[in-house]
């Protein structure tokens, strides 16, 4: 039978399942909350991964993609669901009676998601599981901890009460086209047009090109033809840099650029300096930010705090009000029932001030506290 | 060739590379090496082109000090030889041709192994399994540099600190890339190794995955023979 282990943030789950599996190791398979402790690292193919893992004695294999077909594929240009169906077909194919999933499962689109909830139900799988968007699970052994939660504690609304209105570009995207070279078509003449005050659900089962589209707006990648405008203006941010877009990444480590709080914020302002129309609030109206996010010293080494936390800090860029569209990539993986209600909270007060937001998740409860648009992508 | 082969080879170029003292049995190991590369029926122009410039800086800098600064070889220095500038030269290029023969082997060695995946390779390596999961892990490390320079990348454009294409931006704040590569990479492997490793003993599946022990082919044997016609040649030439 599986167990469920519920509870708020901090409560000590990721703990709790770790335990579990270490009394079990090395009979125990593993998928952290994001790539890094979702695959082993040790292959450069999708068929390598499949290899160090595959077993002569192992069960049916659990493929809700074609995974023999990516054998070359390299496991970073898989998205983070697809990398977590990848962990969950390596785990199919080896001999691990026992299973851990610490929220990984928030990265899976519905029918994945239910798909795999029921395959990890099977009699011959025990697995241990800590998700966000479950109390409870038929057939489950659940189990509620009871932690304190004042370590890090969030308060967004306090977190955005001093953000000032703000005037934002409407954008226009025109005919982009964009594939990952040697890889598959992700968009073909693609036309999007985002409002200002406007807040925008980019939606499409795993793989569907929702982080592609991210990134291409933000400019980390350059699309093969088509065009961006803002209000009309021409704008290409693969050549001149984003002055745009604060994106808060899907896993938070993605977004640091430097070790502490207080490098990372002075790099990001000598950035922001080049662009007169951006303005970034001082330090000390940042310090209360990130306080109120969880974080009080602006010294504080990034890597050295809880996940969770960490990804609580990565919303610091995004709601400081620099940049005038916000992006957020995934933005209640880890995070407990209250803090997601604060979250989708907040993201409606951005759009009240002004703000453009753009969100990608598939957590619909989230979704459907939000007055959004949704922009469904892929087939 | 089987990877056996190709390490044994490629060593055996590397030993007579060290070994040669003069320019022409280094020209002979050059042909060797070249004739490696061409063996592997993969384009060699990009092994030309890393291994040119590899050697390429310490051939300035040495260039710089012996021909320009010192203008004697260091054997005229050790008899007290007056010397010449052309006695210096010809030292350098003794020393880069030693350094472009050795990068150009290791790439020659590699190109025979092109749609190979690291994993792939050491399975057919006969070798104990300490030897082929230290391997793997060695190997790994570079999937790893390239995901943390993605990643490093990603955070630092979409921060508007660089930009994707060429900049003054780029030049100005590239030892930041630098910085949070490292950074990137070092937080990768802790978050791997700390609990998905432990848990699951994951290198002990290696054991499994590269079990593999290839014999020596005849191609392998024809290769070597030439390495070793390589390396006697070095050693008569002395």
């Amino acid at each position: 039978m599986g167990e469920l282990i519920a509870g708020a943030n901090f409560s000590g789950r990721s703990v709790a399942l770790r335990e579990r599996l270490k009394a079990v190791a090395p009979n125990a398979f593993y998928i952290g909350p994001h790539a890094e402790a979702a695959l082993s690292g040790l292959s450069s193919t999708v068929g390598d991964e499949i290899a160090i893992y595959q077993s002569p004695t192992a069960r049916a294999p659990f493929a809700q993609l074609d995974f023999e077909a990516w054998a070359s594929r390299k496991p970073p240009t898989l998205s983070g669901g697809e990398q977590v169906l990848l962990a969950l077909y390596c785990f199919s194919c080896s001999p691990y009676r026992a299973i851990g999933i610490d929220t990984a499962l928030e990265q899976l689109d519905p029918a994945n998601r239910e798909d795999t909830l029921s395959y990890l139900s099977r009699e011959d799988i025990d697995a241990v599981l800590v998700d966000n968007q479950l109390d409870t699970l038929d057939g489950w052994h659940c189990s509620t901890l009871q932690g304190d939660s004042v370590a890090f504690a969030c308060n967004l609304p306090a977190a955005i009460a001093a953000l000032p209105r703000r005037t934002v570009p409407r954008i226009e995207v025109r005919q982009l086209s964009f594939a990952y070279p040697g890889g598959r078509t992700i968009f073909r003449d693609f036309d999007l047009t985002l409002d200002p005050g406007r807040v925008y659900r980019f939606s499409g089962s795993n793989g569907a090109g929702k982080t592609t589209l991210f990134k291409l707006l933000a400019g980390v990648l350059a699309p093969q033809s088509g065009t961006l405008a803002l209000d009309g203006v021409p704008y290409a941010p693969w050549r001149t840099g984003n002055r745009i877009f604060a994106l808060a990444t899907q896993n938070p480590d993605h977004q640091w650029c430097g070790a502490t709080l207080a490098e990372d914020l002075s790099r990001r302002r000598a950035a922001v300096r080049r662009f007169g129309e951006l303005v970034m609030p001082d330090d000390g109206a940042l310090a209360h930010v990130a306080a109120k996010l969880g974080v009080p010293s602006f010294e504080q080494h990034l890597y050295e705090l809880p996940l969770v936390a960490r990804k609580r800090l990565s919303w610091l860029w995004p709601l400081c009000g620099t940049m005038p569209w916000v992006m957020l990539d995934e933005p209640t993986i880890g995070q407990d029932a209250a803090t997601r209600a604060a979250l989708a909270k907040a993201v409606g007060q951005l759009a009240t001030l002004g703000y453009g937001v753009v969100f990608i998740t598939h957590d619909n409860a989230f979704a459907a506290a939000i007055d959004h648009t949704p922009i469904r992508l892929g087939a | 060739m089987t990877p056996n082969g190709a390490v044994f080879v490629c060593l055996g170029v590397i030993a007579g590379a060290l070994i040669a003292g003069n320019t022409t049995s280094l020209a002979a190991l050059l042909v060797i090496a070249l004739v490696l590369a061409f063996g592997s029926r993969q384009r060699v122009t990009t092994a030309l082109f890393w291994s040119a410039l590899i050697v390429l800086p310490l051939a300035g800098f040495m260039s710089l000090v012996w021909v320009g600064i010192v203008g004697r070889a260091p054997h005229e220095i050790a008899t007290g030889a007056e010397g010449s500038r052309a006695a210096a030269a010809s030292y350098v290029a003794l020393v880069c041709l030693r350094l472009f023969i050795i990068a150009l082997a290791i790439q020659a060695t590699f190109l025979h192994f092109a749609g190979w995946t690291p994993l792939r390779f050491v399975g057919g390596l006969r070798a104990p399994p300490t030897v082929k999961r230290l391997l793997t892990l060695t190997l790994s490390l570079i999937e790893t540099m390239t995901q943390a320079v993605d990643r490093a990348r990603t955070a630092l454009i979409t921060a508007g600190i660089i930009t994707r294409g060429r900049s003054l931006r780029n030049l100005r704040n590239g030892w930041l890339l630098v910085q949070t590569v490292w950074l990137t990479a070092i937080t990768i492997v802790i978050a791997r190794t700390r609990d998905k490793w432990t848990i699951e003993d994951t290198l002990a599946r290696l054991d499994t995955a590269v079990a593999g022990n290839l014999r020596f082919s005849t191609e392998d044997l024809a290769w070597i023979g030439v390495a070793a016609f390589g390396i006697a040649l070095a050693i008569g030439m002395r």
